[in-house]
């Protein structure tokens, strides 16, 4: 259990009626960045208020650098450092403020913790903003302040849910540029939920998809990459009678693996586009199968999403809900 | 042992600061007392002007009797709605922040009831203050022992409304539900008028109503005219104020988000 900062079998979360989380057990190694990506609903929020202690689990364990998220809580607490995917600052307050509190909270004081302060807010580079309220600062700036803000008690394992949830691009490239440093200069731990492929591709060193509150794959970007195969070609094919069903049809080499998808669509793995895209036209057309729409790309986290549910999972994310709930949010904090 | 203290320290410290930045809550909580003093106050105090009127407000003059009860009214009304800040803390996402620490939950919640019972009573004294300039009776020597009750009582209810707070969601709600309660517990409390007057019904809504207490203790004091004995009001408020500060320490013990 040592060599494990997270440890988690079977956690169940259940809100009434709903299953949030329908027992994921997955291990996170100390000085790794492990990722959760699932779509919106998926679990990963309420996953990871669990393994912060902030909800009882209704069933399973899990343990936090080697402490039992329930039995151990305070040792736990002790031991993680949290940015939720809502905003938690006191925007009331002053940058400089919001770090000393944190700080006091947490045990912290005199020359130790302005040291801390002063250079945590100099890695996220908000050492200048210090005195100013954070009822005036970005989105992007807010988050970076919540991430020096986690970090300011050396904590073994950072939890970071949706970290880049609602910001630009040149601000996600930043932060991500942060993370990557925690990891190799820090050797801290780092957890992180992500709806976004581009995110969990760049950051995490292994990574588990999640939907509907279970782990449906769970491996490195590559090696989640070749479930799908080095290459997968999409085709649209028209319903025709008489028609055998595409798959049964197609599934010969050079095509490795054919799965249905929704509205006619099927997806081809296969070792090299190229060379198998006249292949397969041609033998669909001896088949009398109409093929309407031909596309391929390298595999990327989305095709896997796509391979292990039939679903995208940008249909599913709530990305501009969500980005528009973080607006409303940010504009109520400013009105006051 | 200090670093137990620090989240207690702390977090009075932070309800501070905060207060000191929103003006507009430092402005309405003392606005609304003056209000009463110089419309109601003055207004009636010429009304009562004539010799058998100090006998209806046991041989006061009616401002001597009325700025004790609306420094209380202050202080109680400030208390009360401070609740709300536990709501913001609920949406803008700070209380995780406070949740999620490894502190004592306990030390948390009472700094910042103390924070903000300080806070009240610091409104209470600006209230206090412009009570001396307008009514001439006053007891001078009676402020240190007013101010401690008003203590008690801002504990008190800081407390029921960190309790409130605790339990509600909405912002509306928890305006909602103080709004219904304030209005009668203030006029039930001998604050503007004294109990002995009072139909039989209303005073027995009188005799459970915390606040009655605390006018009537700082009326003895500041007035020297009071229904209970002091030690009696002393008692009573401490035994209330110790509940409900129990009942808010308990609550947030068992917090979670959801
Ligand atoms: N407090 C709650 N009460 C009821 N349902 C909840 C609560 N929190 C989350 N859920 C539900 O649990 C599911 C998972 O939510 P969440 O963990 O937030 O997903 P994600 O973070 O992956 O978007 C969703 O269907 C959500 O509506
Ligand atoms: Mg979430």
């Amino acid at each position: 259990m040592t060599e494990y900062a997270v440890v988690a079998e079977g956690l169940v979360k259940k809100f009434g009626s709903i299953t949030a989380v329908a027992g994921v057990s997955f291990k996170v190694r100390y000085g790794e960045i492990f990722g959760f990506l699932g779509p919106n609903g998926a679990g990963k929020t309420t996953t990871i208020h669990m393994l912060a202690t902030l909800l009882k689990p209704t069933a399973g364990d899990a343990w936090v650098a080697g402490h039992h998220i329930v039995k151990e809580s305070d040792a736990v607490r002790r031991s993680i450092g949290v940015v939720f995917q809502d905003p938690s600052l006191d925007s009331e307050l002053t940058a400089y403020e919001n770090m000393y509190i944190h700080g006091k909270i947490y045990g912290m004081s005199g020359e130790e913790l302005r040291y801390r302060i002063e250079e945590m807010l100099r890695f996220v580079e908000l050492y200048e903003h210090r005195n100013r309220l954070v009822k005036y600062f970005s989105g992007g700036m807010r988050r970076r302040l919540e991430i020096a803000r986690a970090l300011l008690h050396k904590p073994k394992v950072l939890f970071l849910d949706e970290p880049t949830l609602g910001l630009d691009p040149q601000t996600r490239a930043h932060i991500w540029e942060y993370i990557r440093r925690l990891r190799d200069e820090g050797g801290v731990t780092i957890f992180l939920t992500t709806h976004y492929m581009d995110e969990a591709e760049e950051l995490c060193d292994r990574l588990a998809i999640i939907d509907h509150g279970k782990i449906i794959a769970e491996g490195t970007p590559n090696q989640l990459k070749r479930l799908v195969g080095s290459d997968v070609i999409y085709l649209k094919v028209r319903a025709v009678n008489g028609a055998p069903n595409p798959c049964d049809a197609l599934s010969a080499p050079p095509v490795m693996e054919c799965k249905p998808l929704r509205e006619g669509m099927i997806a081809l793995k296969v070792s090299d586009a190229t060379q198998a895209i006249p292949v397969i036209l041609e033998k669909a057309a001896s088949m009398g199968l109409k093929v309407a729409e031909v596309s391929y790309r390298k595999p990327t986290l989305n095709d896997v999403f796509l391979y292990l549910t039939g679903r995208e999972i940008r249909e599913e994310e709530g990305s501009e809900a969500d980005f528009l709930k973080h607006v409303i949010r940010v504009r109520r904090f400013r009105r006051r | 042992m200090s670093r137990a203290l620090d989240p207690f320290v702390i977090m009075a410290y932070r309800q501070f600061r905060r207060f000191l930045r929103t003006k507009a809550r430092v402005v309405t909580s003392i606005l609304n007392p003056i209000i009463w003093i110089a419309f109601f106050g003055l207004g009636w105090a010429n009304a009562f002007n004539f010799p058998m009127a100090k006998a209806i407000f046991g041989g006061v003059d009616y401002l001597t009797f009325l700025t004790p009860g609306v420094t209380a009214m202050a202080v109680f009304t400030a208390s009360f709605i401070g609740g709300v800040t536990v709501i913001w803390d609920k949406q803008f996402g700070f209380l995780k922040e406070v949740l999620v620490a490894p502190a004592s939950r306990t030390g948390i919640i009472l700094g910042r009831i103390f924070g903000d019972a300080v806070i009240a009573v610091l409104q209470g004294l600006a209230i206090m203050a412009l009570s001396f300039a307008i009514a001439h009776n006053l007891n001078p020597y009676g402020v240190l022992p007013a101010l401690a009750y008003a203590f008690i009582l801002a504990l008190g209810f800081t407390s029921a409304g960190v309790t409130l707070a605790l339990k509600m969601t909405s912002m509306e709600g928890f305006q909602m539900v103080i709004s219904l309660l304030m209005m009668p517990l203030i006029f039930l409390s001998g604050a503007f008028y004294p109990i002995k007057f009072m139909p039989d019904w209303m005073k027995w809504v009188a005799y459970i109503n915390p606040l009655t207490y605390a006018v009537d203790g700082m009326r003895h004091y500041l007035s020297g005219v009071s229904t209970f004995n002091p030690l009696t009001d002393l008692a009573v408020l401490c035994v209330i104020t110790a509940a409900f500060m129990a009942l808010a320490s308990k609550l947030f013990e068992k917090a979670t988000i959801d």
